[in-house]
């Protein structure tokens, strides 16, 4: 990136706050920082930012409902921090618009490697969006509807090559099982979570060298499922 | 009813009338064969029985009769009712007399036994409701018991009761009448040792209430004021020994919770402070085992701070499972990954069937179960050994076992291994704030399954079960269509 982006990060923490920012200055960010929910809804549309790292957990406002009027004007990515057990907010914001969650505590290896895939997936456009995913020993094509992996083509029914290219061309980024139901079958079928977890292990099985450490496919407990590709690796 | 006893005290005049009639005809065949005076003996029995059977009234209709009878058919002159001699008016007299006792008598009687026959019957009603009453906690019940009583009994127009206090409410019979607008006609409070505690309302005018009713509902309120009292003591009892338990629960998690606490904090104190103080070189290994201590032990205050969350959860009730239809073998996945660290030191096999089905449960808190069961076991077991996850189906259930090859426990603490803080070994040698195991429990318990711990012949294993049914439906079953790319 030539120009150093802007990060809006909104949370009410004091301490947190002032790590972000001298963290992310250091890495070459230009940080605004916001304590309340309004106020950082008004910064934004001041000097909107390229990535906003929002907490769910404000005074003045539910974290989603600032996630959903953000939405309202801009796509940049929002990643949102949130405390572990509140996966039934995390999930609610992602469905929202979010596009991804680091549960606190977290380590900044870990933010800054979530702000790089949100960021490289915000300025993907559609004509330079590669239909070829590459991930260790696998390559899919995405046009194509071709997948091999070490050379050997692999052969998918097809809703397994549905959701795996949903998974492909969102790499890097958590999806939640509402999202996934919802592209790769029906909206109807938003609530059968069985259908993924049985699907997904087919896929395991036939993309994964060990089916029970898998290296592509991660589950997020509780919240989806995330796909990584070799450009997300650090 | 009232026009059905005055019918039946006019029958009686009319009966002890008649019955004068007969007997009367009956001597008067017989006239010349008896003598007087066994006459006026003899016609004594009519009299009796009229007062035996009909009471005083018709008694002394009878005696009258029967003077007026004898004196005009068996006393000379026959046929007129002139009194001759003055004993013919101590024959009447005697006649009259002997009503009246007779009638006293058996007035007494009657009364002595209705009076006892009512005692008895209030005593039933009040036993069958003292029984009704007994081992009845809620205070709706109670009060739905007792309105039932009254109304089956008094057969009111309409019956309240109102309970008031901190949970006031009130219950009407029949429920589909409106209460009429006047003031009821009987009005009694539910008087408990700390005061009023309600109020019983009876509508009824038609009979009116008689003063034995009154005393009967009387009674019905002072026991329901009783059971009511007796409510509320249990109740405040339980209450104050969750308040205990509680209390015990956090003075002993305090004073694990600060030791635990205290320890990480103590490690990211001293490496913080020797990195800033800068006593450490920029490139020496001191440096990065400084600043891995600090990262390993924040994510061990974090386990530490999640634990306690779990259990104030579990401890509250709020731990409600998300359960949904999810394969076992993810779950385990999912927790080796992240444990992969930690459970290097060990050997891991996980022996879960392919053809496992899908387990109604909620995936965090399961993962949770797994990372207590396998951390624990990497505690205590060897390292180098094998730590083995072994899951079949058992009739309706999922049977799962983490076994490992570490000591075995005596049988006597097998079962106290889930309670909260307990701990078989020294505290010092173990670190962790006894609650991993309790939290596995409380899990397992809020999916309605079972978890216990287990001696084997080389080690030591954690067993559970869990329903393979979710709000009573079975595993789905999903047919994979066939591979057409």
């Amino acid at each position: 990136m030539s120009q150093s982006p802007n990060v809006l990060v909104i949370d009410d923490e004091p301490q947190i706050l002032r790590a972000l920012r001298t963290i992310l200055t250091e890495k070459d960010f230009k940080v605004t920082i916001a304590s309340r929910g309004e106020e950082g809804l008004t910064l934004a549309a001041a000097n909107p930012p390229d990535i906003v790292i929002l907490d769910l957990g404000l005074p003045d406002m539910d974290g989603i409902e600032v996630c959903a009027r953000l939405r309202e004007w801009t796509q940049c990515p929002i990643i949102i921090l949130s405390v572990r057990d509140a996966e039934r907010d995390k999930v609610a914001a992602l469905d929202k618009g979010a596009d991804d969650y680091l549960t606190k505590p977290f380590g900044i290896e870990e933010l800054l490697a979530r702000v790089r895939v949100a960021l490289r997936h915000s300025t993907r456009t559609g004509s330079d969006q590669t239909s070829l995913v590459k991930a260790r020993d696998l390559s899919i094509d995405l046009a194509w509807h071709h997948v091999t992996r070490a050379g050997e083509e692999v052969k998918l029914t097809a809703t397994e090559f549905k959701l795996l290219a949903y998974l492909a061309s969102n790499r890097g980024r958590v999806l939640t099982h509402k999202s996934i139901l919802t592209h790769v079958w029906d909206p109807a079928d938003a609530d059968h979570t069985e259908y993924l977890r049985v699907y997904m292990r087919q896929l395991r099985k036939k993309l994964e060298a060990d089916p029970d450490h898998p290296q592509h496919i991660l589950t997020e407990a509780g919240i989806g499922y995330r796909f990584l590709a070799d450009e997300d690796k650090e | 009813m009232r026009v059905a006893t005055f019918s039946s005290r006019f029958l009686g005049y009319v009966f002890a009338i008649g019955l004068v009639a007969v007997t009367t005809t009956a001597f008067y065949v017989m006239r010349d064969a008896l003598d007087t005076s066994l006459i006026a003996l003899l016609l004594l029995i009519p009299v009796g029985l009229s007062t035996a059977l009909w009471g005083l009234g018709p008694g002394i209709t009878a005696a009258m009769s029967v003077f007026l009878s004898f004196n005009y058919f068996f006393i000379r002159p026959y046929y007129t009712l002139t009194v001759h001699r003055p004993s013919d008016v101590v024959v009447l007299l005697v006649f009259l007399f002997v009503a009246v006792v007779i009638s006293q008598l058996v007035g007494r009687a009657q009364a002595g036994l209705a009076a006892a026959t009512a005692r008895e019957r209030e005593a039933t009603q009040l036993y069958e409701l003292s029984t009704a009453l007994s081992g009845v906690h809620g205070d709706q019940t109670i009060a739905r018991i007792l309105i039932e009583y009254i109304q089956v009994l008094f057969a009111g127009e309409c019956v309240k009761i109102v309970i008031t206090g901190p949970q006031s409410f009130s219950l009407q019979l029949p429920t589909d009448v409106t209460p009429p607008a006047r003031s009821p006609e009987l009005t009694l409070p539910i008087q408990a040792v700390r005061g009023i505690v309600g109020e019983i309302r009876l509508w009824r005018t038609e009979p009116a209430i008689s003063s034995s009713e009154k005393r009967l509902l009387q009674t019905f309120a002072s026991q329901g004021a009783l059971v009511l009292e007796r409510a509320a003591l249990v109740q405040a009892e339980s209450r104050a020994k969750v308040l205990e338990e509680s209390d015990h629960f956090k003075s002993s998690l305090l004073s694990s919770v600060s030791h635990e606490l205290r320890t990480p904090l103590a490690t990211i104190k001293a490496a913080a402070s020797s990195l800033r103080g800068g006593q450490v070189g920029w490139d020496s290994p001191a440096r990065s085992e400084l600043l891995a201590a600090i990262d390993d032990e924040s994510d061990h205050l974090n386990i530490l701070v999640g634990n306690l969350l779990d259990m104030s959860r579990i401890e509250s009730g709020a731990l409600k499972p998300q359960k949904q239809w999810n394969i076992l073998g993810e779950i385990v996945e999912s927790v080796l990954t992240r444990m992969r660290r930690q459970a290097e030191s060990h050997q891991l096999k996980i022996d879960i069937p392919e053809d496992l089905p899908l387990v109604p449960v909620d995936f965090v808190q399961m993962e949770q179960v797994f990372t207590n069961l396998i951390s624990n076991s990497i505690k205590y077991a060897p390292t180098n050994t094998l730590i083995c996850i072994h899951a079949e189906v058992q009739g309706d259930k999922v049977f799962v076992q983490v076994s490992n090859e570490g000591p075995q426990v005596p049988p006597e603490h097998l079962d106290r291994i889930f309670d909260k803080f307990y701990r078989i070994t020294a505290a010092d040698r173990v670190t962790g704030t006894g609650l991993g195991l309790s939290i596995c429990k409380g899990i397992i318990e809020a999916h309605e399954g079972q978890i216990w711990a287990e001696n084997l012949p080389h080690g030591f294993a954690f067993n559970f079960t869990l329903p393979l049914t979710l709000d009573g439906a079975p595993p789905p079953q999903l047919s994979i269509e066939p591979e057409i790319l």
